[in-house]
């Protein structure tokens, strides 16, 4: 089966991983463990998760502009996710995606999407495919 | 966002990756924004320079850019670092915070931005009226925007770095003259008398304001220092960047939606930022960093007097404020106090140099120490700041 949905392209590229979805917003800045890529933020529903290699899907960041450094460092040292899907962009996380070199989408229901899904992500476009295997009703 | 061909190459990249990097920052948010095109920019402010706020996390990006050659194109300017290297009695003792620190400010200055370190670059060079800016540091914006009447975004580091580097911002928010009328009238209904009041009525005002432009009713001639108090003040509990210090300024019109502050709201809020009844070990002066005239007021009251040993009394002010004033400094250090520049109590390390109890007549100051400082906070007016700290 085969999900798409459509958004808006942020930043370009085509990137292809599993999701690790939130439905909280995300502070770089003091919420993510800039040398292992760890979500640390206190009460976060991805609290202990790793970034690495994931496709990103939140609602939108919040907190300091310094949050965009922290998405460049990640990424650059390797701990950081594949490609970013949000809801609503917000500047911090724009700024980190653009230097980081992610790609981004935004403008998508996030909701229809599942931790461990295997997702592409298409920032030329703006387009986010799920790739679900079928389970057979019992 | 419409470019023009001389922009379109640098976002191609033809002048190389750091302007192509900075360049795609601007027509990013450009974009989100729905800017129309770039304005030129008269200067730049870059916050995030303090290694205790932004980590390791910048260097490896300003390592990158610098190796790329960039530079800024305007006059720019940096906001306070997390240590006076004229203080080291004073500041943090680990080497290595000494060393990743001065590391950033050598980058800072590499891509030609002025380190002056200070939230306060008004005071070494005021902008002319109407002139666009890239302002980072939102005391600095709403100052900037209120008091100067130039007119800047509220920028963040990175986005006020790009503009420096291209000499550009993208013309959205409150570059625009539609986006500059006040529509919100507020009734003071208690004048503020010190500049703490003037904070206090920031914070509670903040809170419920969001991100509109109020015109102020009832202020009985404020002067500049008060004015950079309630800013400060409302653009930390707030998102507003832009207010009218009197309502029969300019631009603002009379059938505005009306909101009325009390004398028990100013209370209420100064109340809120005071977390503890223990004595202080630090009394802090100088958020925004002090003015000529604030230095003087704070050494002609202290004139005389004798700071306990057991507390820490801090002054901030630019290093150039601090140069102006000298006599007030001697002053001030006469009676045991210190002046610290380049640096100020939110973006240095407290906790680690022995403070557990802040005392503050910055309200800006006592809403971020609990959680950027991890202190208990006193907010309290001048007057009693110096009480607390004399014999």
């Amino acid at each position: 089966m085969q999900i798409e949905l459509k958004g808006r392209p942020i930043m370009a590229g085509v990137s292809r991983g599993r999701a690790l979805v939130s439905s909280k917003p995300l502070s770089f800045l003091g919420g993510v463990d800039l040398k292992t890529g760890k979500v640390i933020q206190k009460n976060h529903d991805l609290c202990g998760r790793r970034l690495a290699d994931t496709i990103l899907c939140f609602p939108h960041g919040h907190g300091s502009t310094v949050g965009s450094y922290v998405i460049y460092s990640l990424v650059k040292r390797k701990v950081g996710p594949k490609a970013i899907v949000n809801e609503t962009a917000d500047p911090v996380v724009v700024v980190g995606a653009v230097i980081a070199e992610v790609p981004m989408v935004d403008k998508i229901d996030i909701s229809q999407i599942r931790t461990g899904d295997l997702v592409e992500v298409n920032g030329d476009k703006g387009v986010v495919r799920i790739f679900r295997e079928e389970k057979p009703c019992i | 966002m419409h470019l023009t061909k001389e922009e379109e190459k640098i976002y191609e990249g033809e002048e190389g990756w750091a302007y192509q990097i900075a360049m795609r920052i601007l027509v990013k948010l450009g974009d989100l924004f729905k800017a129309d095109w770039l304005i030129p920019i008269d200067s730049a402010h870059v916050s995030g320079v303090s290694y205790k706020t932004i980590g390791d996390a910048a260097i490896e990006l300003f390592e990158a850019l610098v190796e790329a050659g960039a530079k800024s194109k305007v006059r720019s300017t940096a906001n306070p670092a997390g240590i006076d290297y004229n203080h080291l009695e004073e500041m943090i003792k680990l080497p290595e915070m000494h060393r990743k620190q001065a590391k950033i400010i050598n980058l800072y200055e590499k891509m030609g931005i002025d380190p002056i370190l200070t939230c306060t670059p008004y005071y070494i060079s005021r902008p002319k009226e109407g002139v666009h800016l890239a302002w980072a540091e939102s005391s600095t914006v709403i100052y900037a925007n209120s008091v100067l009447h130039s007119w800047t975004n509220r920028e963040g580091g990175p986005s006020a770095l790009a503009a420096a580097l291209i000499g550009k911002t993208p013309n959205y928010g409150v570059h625009k003259p539609e986006n500059r009328q006040a529509n919100v009238l507020v009734r003071v209904e208690s004048d503020p008398k010190d500049e703490a009041e003037f904070g206090a009525l920031g914070i509670h005002l903040g809170r419920i304001l969001k991100d509109e432009v109020p015109a102020f009713e009832g202020l009985l001639h404020p002067n500049e220092d008060q004015l950079k108090h309630l800013g400060a003040a409302m653009a930390s509990t707030g998102m507003t960047s832009l207010f009218y210090p009197c309502a029969s300024c300019p631009k603002s019109s009379s059938r505005l939606e009306t909101i009325s502050v009390t004398a028990d709201d100013l209370k209420n809020a100064s109340e809120s930022l005071s977390t503890t009844n223990e004595a202080p070990d630090m009394i802090y002066i100088g958020c925004p960093h002090c003015s000529f005239k604030e230095m003087k007021k704070v050494a002609q009251r202290i004139k005389g007097r004798k700071i306990r040993e057991d507390v820490k009394f801090w002054v901030c002010a630019s290093r150039y404020v601090r140069e102006k004033a000298e006599s007030y400094v001697r002053m001030i250090e006469a009676a045991g106090g210190k002046v610290i520049s380049d640096t100020c109590a939110v973006v240095t390390w407290l906790k680690e140099i022995g403070v557990d109890v802040l005392m503050t007549n910055s309200a800006k100051t006592a809403y971020y120490a609990p959680t950027m400082n991890k202190t208990e906070t006193i907010f309290a007016s001048l007057d009693e700041c110096i009480e607390a700290a004399c014999q």
